[in-house]
């Protein structure tokens, strides 16, 4: 795209206004409304950024405090009950809050630019993501406001965080929590689905740059991660404030499963941040080195690898708890083997920078920077995956110095080189080099001789999140040293904020393509317009911006960029390519600016400020609301379905503009759903279990768990799948009045057992509060209900749309069915499944 | 004269307790015990491959910049076999060696039997320490003798606590619900200072331990010793009523008398222990008397409450504990 495409053209066969038409309705709105109705990538981008600034300095700001009291031994300065809220806080706020939303930010602000698409696939939920996020935030810190601090550490080990041992300040951190995981969620299922689907025509998996790659697979990760941390999030909470048992030893539950639930998100949250952190660096070092980057594919398997086998090390963090030295030697090879994946990349990186003579400026310096720091984090990484070894330094002040070298040196250096390498994208000025190479020594100086010394502090007998040490332990001297040298880091971060600012304001004004990068993202600059591509570009090769005179032409994708240009003028859009070859599939329409993703998250947000209070009522009517808007926000609307069929673009490229199946990115939303809500059944299933093996007897306190028979309600959803299957028959065969009998007699079925498995509940002898056997059965009963009630949602809408346009039996009508066939599949599975391990598994063995 | 004695004792002696310290060692890399020196040992092998790998790096990093090249960029020839050999097959080799070492040295750290059992149960914030087999029972400090293997059978009050001695052997974490085994076998006589390395609210800094490792005949000298019953003497028997009318005997066991709380700390033989306040203060007529007088001065939040006693009475009750050898 060049910039005489930019201006409106003018000609007498009507170009010129579809071009305005389409300008119109791309237009992003202003003033306040701008504030809270716009939707677009580029400001959602900057909020989650600049929002997790803030956090980063508050952060910052502990950080020093902490270390102004460990500064010498003995120290009073604080005190005890002060320094645990700030490392908990510190904690907290850097692994929830500071950065993955900044990297999300990033990914937000790039991915359409550098995939070639105009939005991300569900615009509406980046608003959405970010508010849920923002407020999650502020519930953290509205606990200084009660002086409610919480104090348990970020991992909230129970029986610390039981309402025996800690107060509110914990319950606004398990509520932020929540709040954090749904957007984090949400996010995920965004970014996966914009890498997957809306990617510009041509653009193959192979031709993929790696932040995409990187993205992808995190993406995917944050969907598993996440919702397993949700799952547990509810149940320590129930365990708090509804007297549960699942973690608390005096009735049956055991604090090792929440380690195990914890980890299983937490050692993945690591990689969660550091994979984008390569992706960064993976663009930054070719457009520095001037050649495509070394090792394309073999990269993208060590981040496949690195994905798939962060989630089998989480007992790692955990072989100090006395577990079986048996499945120590598996998680120790599981922690060796990403070691490998890790080295693949550095020495991808290495041979890419080999002989190239780069430009020393500060975006390479930083990366630099990373290289060296991450190495020396990695080989303490190995180190702690030793168990023997681990068994010493395990919650000492190496592992401090371990995860700092990891997060600081391993991802919030590539996260300063992307932030100086795409400043010009964000704020169209470059970014001062003689303040980035400030900002560059004081950090790496500051950094190392503030950590660096940790290693040592470890191995003589310092122990981690202690407010003080005895001056026996000899470390004053090293302590005072890592105190001063914190303040110079904090001093590099300042003059990082500055450049920004400063370059803002007074910096050059940034060209096309500052580096001479190859990457898509540099064909525009920080003044494009809101859909980013008039007409999506064609790709045909890696680096479309570098020389592609070998590359061939494709003339059919050519023609559909063509067609596409300021197209369709009528509604929001965006090509959807297949996600494998990047061939063309559909125009999917995106959404554009509306007021529901801040009031459903505000709605949300007096949901669970009303839990928090015990204000079970107004929770309820928090909830009902928030269904309500996110169904006005889902329904399409009827005017716009009518301009979209009156289009003539599926005649002039062949492609559908209501498109279905895994063409739609609907589709892609409800797969996505399923899968966090698949891991939170995940999550209940693991427990029982976990719990089984773990009691002397199951189930506990004698209780006499139903039997086959006990849960003879289960059969109605097996019977409901004869009556979707029917619907679909009749679907197929245009009966459009039997397709619709069929789906309520579905909802029947669910509106049934949601009644029968109620009734069970209420009669059951056991209380959720009796013991761990009584909490599992009865929370994973209630998310049964739940799945079961989403699923009759589903059922009774789809019905009422094809019984409303029983002369329309595609498209949107089509897509809906199949959204509610996929809900509806996976919700009889999980029957099975529930109904398997809750009423045959004690009595089959 | 001894009303201002006790008056310099209470308030003054908090400020200058941290002066006086208790000699011990505290390194997992200058280790006195079996476990600890298996375990140094792996420490040194990787510290030496690991410094080769990151000069490696840091190396190929420098050359790859300082070798310049004009004009065209690098063809990408040569870059796969560059990244499969170091960055694969290299790793490999090295982590599959460390593997192995690994799963030997780990066996060789559990041994087959113990010479002696020892329960200690984590509390908030100090460690309950009892010798079952020979009927003695004490707090925050060990008795071990050398050379032999010991078992140490982990159990928690209240929330997860971790057993750590840097010089002896790694942690093992002392879980409510669950009994864990800790292994220590110390190859030399000496004072291991020891910490809770499981945060667990608000003085976890302050739960420390010391394990005194003694030769095989010392220890059994000391095991004695501990079992000659203290009856108190007359000129103490003023303190002995001041510890059971003050209501100290409702959290405080000493053994032989009616004292048998169990909330804190078994006091049998306080006169002869290091340390006070798990570690905080070094264990001297001053430092008690001013803890007794307010503990929360010298560790806040613990949960003994502070005790209004006249000097007289303080003076009594503190002689009469230290006279507890």
């Amino acid at each position: 795209m060049n910039s005489e495409e930019q201006k409106p053209e003018s000609n007498a066969d009507g170009k010129g206004e579809r071009r305005a038409a389409f300008e119109k309705v791309w237009k992003a709105p202003t003033g306040f409304e701008d504030w809270f109705k716009t939707v677009n990538n580029q400001p959602f981008g900057n909020r989650f950024m600049m929002t997790s600034f803030v956090f980063f300095l508050l952060a910052g700001v502990q950080a020093l405090c902490m270390r102004a009291q460990l500064a010498v031994p003995d120290n009073d300065l604080l005190g005890p009950e002060i320094y645990n809220q700030l490392f908990t806080m510190h904690g907290a706020t850097m692994m929830y809050l500071v950065i993955l939303p900044f990297l999300e930010g990033l990914a937000i602000y790039l991915l359409p630019l550098i995939l070639g698409t105009r939005e991300m696939a569900f615009p509406r939920m980046s608003a959405f993501s970010y508010w849920v996020f923002f407020f999650g935030g502020v519930i953290f810190y509205t606990g200084y406001l009660f002086n409610a601090v919480p104090d348990t550490g970020w991992f909230v080990y129970p029986p610390v965080s039981l309402n025996e041992y800690s107060g509110l300040g914990l319950d606004f951190l398990l509520v932020g929590l929540g709040f954090i995981e749904i957007a984090g969620v949400g996010t995920g299922i965004e970014i996966a689905t914009t890498i997957l689907k809306f990617r510009a025509p041509g653009m193959s998996l192979g031709r993929m740059p790696l932040f995409a790659w990187a993205w992808l697979i995190t993406a995917i990760m944050i969907i598993f991660a996440f919702a397993t941390l949700f799952g547990a999030t509810v149940m320590i909470e129930m365990d708090r404030a509804l007297g549960t048992c699942f973690f608390r030893p005096q009735c049956g539950g055991t604090p090792l499963l929440w380690q195990h639930l914890f980890w299983f998100f937490g050692h993945p949250d690591v990689y969660i941040m550091f994979i984008p952190a390569t992706g960064i660096v993976s663009m930054i070092i070719p457009a520095f080195a001037r050649r495509p980057i070394a090792g394309y594919t073999l990269i993208a398997v060590a981040i496949m690898a690195t994905g798939f086998l962060s989630f089998g090390l989480w007992v790692h963090h955990m072989f100090t708890t006395g577990i079986p030295l048996l499945s120590f030697g598996f998680f120790a090879a599981a922690s060796l083997m990403i070691a490998l994946a890790s080295g693949t990349q550095v020495f991808a990186w290495l041979a890419t920078l080999w002989r190239s003579s780069p430009d020393y400026k500060t975006p390479l310096l930083y990366v630099l920077g990373f290289l060296f720091l991450f190495v020396l984090g990695g080989v303490t990484g190995v180190m702690v995956a030793i168990v023997p070894f681990d068994w010493q330094v395990h919650d000492t002040y190496f592992v401090v110095a371990h995860f700092h070298y990891v997060l600081i040196g391993g991802v919030v250096f590539p996260i300063l080189a992307g932030l100086h390498y795409w400043l010009p994208l964000i704020i169209g000025k470059m970014p001062s080099e003689r303040l980035g190479k400030w900002s560059f020594w004081l950090i790496f100086i500051g950094f190392n001789l503030t950590f660096f010394p940790m290693h040592y502090m470890g191995l003589k007998g310092m122990a981690r999140r202690v407010y003080t040490y005895p001056e026996s332990l000899g470390l004053g001297w090293l302590n005072l040293i890592s105190s001063a040298s914190a303040f110079i880091l904090g001093a590099g971060f300042l003059v990082v904020a500055y450049n920004v600012v400063y370059s803002r304001k007074r910096g050059v004004t940034a060209p096309r393509n500052p580096w001479n990068a190859g990457s898509l993202e540099w064909s525009v600059t920080a003044e494009m317009p809101n859909y980013v591509f008039l007409a999506p570009p064609v790709i045909r090769g890696r680096e479309p911006l570098w020389d592609q005179s070998d590359e061939p032409h494709d003339p059919y994708l050519e023609s559909i960029a063509k067609a596409l240009k300021n197209e369709p003028a009528e509604w929001r859009a965006a090509l959807v390519t297949d996600a494998v070859t990047g061939e063309p599939q559909a125009i999917q329409r995106v959404s554009g600016p509306s007021y529901f993703p801040i009031i459903a998250a505000l709605g949300l947000l007096v949901t669970s400020v009303a839990t928090l209070f015990q204000g079970y009522l107004v929770a309820l009517v928090g909830t009902i609301f928030t269904i309500i808007v996110a169904g006005l926000w889902l329904w399409p609307r009827e005017s716009e379905l009518e301009l979209m069929r009156r289009s003539k673009l599926p005649s002039k490229t062949g492609l559908p503009v209501e498109p279905t199946g895994s063409a739609a990115a609907p589709w892609w939303a409800m797969v996505g759903s399923l899968a966090v809500i698949g891991t939170i059944f995940g999550v209940l299933l693991y427990s029982y279990f976990y719990l089984r093996v773990y009691s002397p007897e199951w189930p506990q306190g004698s209780i006499k768990p139903p039997n086959f028979s006990g849960g003879a309600h289960y059969l109605l959803l097996l019977t409901s799948l004869g009556s979707i299957l029917w619907a679909r028959r009749a679907y197929n065969k245009a009966d459009a009045a039997s397709a619709a009998i069929a789906l309520t007699v579905t909802a029947l079925l669910a509106a049934l057992f949601i009644a029968a498995l109620s009734a069970q509940l209420a009669d059951a002898e056991f209380a959720p509060s009796r013991n761990a056997y009584a909490s599992i059965f009865h929370v994973t009963s209630w998310h049964m209900a739940a799945l079961a009630s989403g699923g009759a949602l589903f059922l009774i809408t789809a019905a009422t749309r094809i019984a409303k346009h029983k002369n329309y039996l595609k498209g949107y009508t089509t897509l809906h069915l199949q959204i509610t066939e996929l809900c509806w599949y996976f919700t009889c599975v999980t029957a099975l499944l529930v109904y398997l391990t809750l009423y045959v598994s004690p009595y089959a063995f | 004269m001894k009303e201002t004695c006790s008056f310099l004792i209470i308030f003054l002696l908090p400020v200058i307790y941290a002066e006086a310290q208790i000699h011990s060692e505290s390194s997992a890399i200058t280790p006195a015990g079996y476990q600890a020196q298996v375990i140094s040992e792996i420490w040194w092998w990787m510290l030496g491959i690991s410094s080769f790998i990151s000069a490696l790096v840091l190396l190929l990093l420098i050359v790859g910049l300082k070798l310049r090249r004009e004009g065209t960029p690098r063809p990408p020839g040569g870059d796969l076999w560059f990244i499969v050999s170091l960055g694969l097959v290299l790793p490999f080799v090295i982590l599959t060696g460390l593997l192995l070492y690994m799963l030997i040295a780990t066996n060789k750290l559990i041994p087959p039997n113990a010479d002696l059992t020892i329960n200690v149960t984590g509390h908030m914030w100090w460690w309950d320490v009892e010798y079952p087999a020979e009927k003695i029972r004490s707090a925050n400090e060990l008795y071990i003798p050398t050379g032999k293997d010991i078992r140490v059978e982990l159990r928690s009050r209240d929330v997860i606590h971790s057993f750590w001695v840097p010089s002896l052997s790694g942690k093992t974490d002392a879980i409510p619900g669950l009994v864990n085994t800790h292994w220590l076998r110390a190859e030399r006589p000496g004072t291991f200072w020891g910490a809770c390395a499981e945060y667990c609210g608000l003085q976890h800094a302050r739960m420390m331990f010391y394990v005194v490792a003694l030769s095989p005949e010392n220890y059994e000298r000391w095991v004695n010793e501990r079992k000659r019953s203290k009856v108190p003497t007359a000129a103490q028997s003023a303190g002995l009523n001041a510890f059971m009318d003050e209501g100290c005997s409702e959290c405080h066991a000493i053994k032989g008398t009616n004292a048998q709380g169990d909330v804190g700390p078994d006091l049998t033989h306080i006169g002869s222990r290091l340390s006070l306040g798990s570690g905080t203060a070094v264990n001297n007529y001053g430092n008690l008397a001013a803890w007794i007088a307010n503990p929360q001065a010298i560790k806040p939040g613990n949960k003994m409450p502070r005790a209004y006693l006249p000097p007289e009475q303080l003076h009594s009750l503190t002689s009469f504990l230290m006279a507890l050898k």
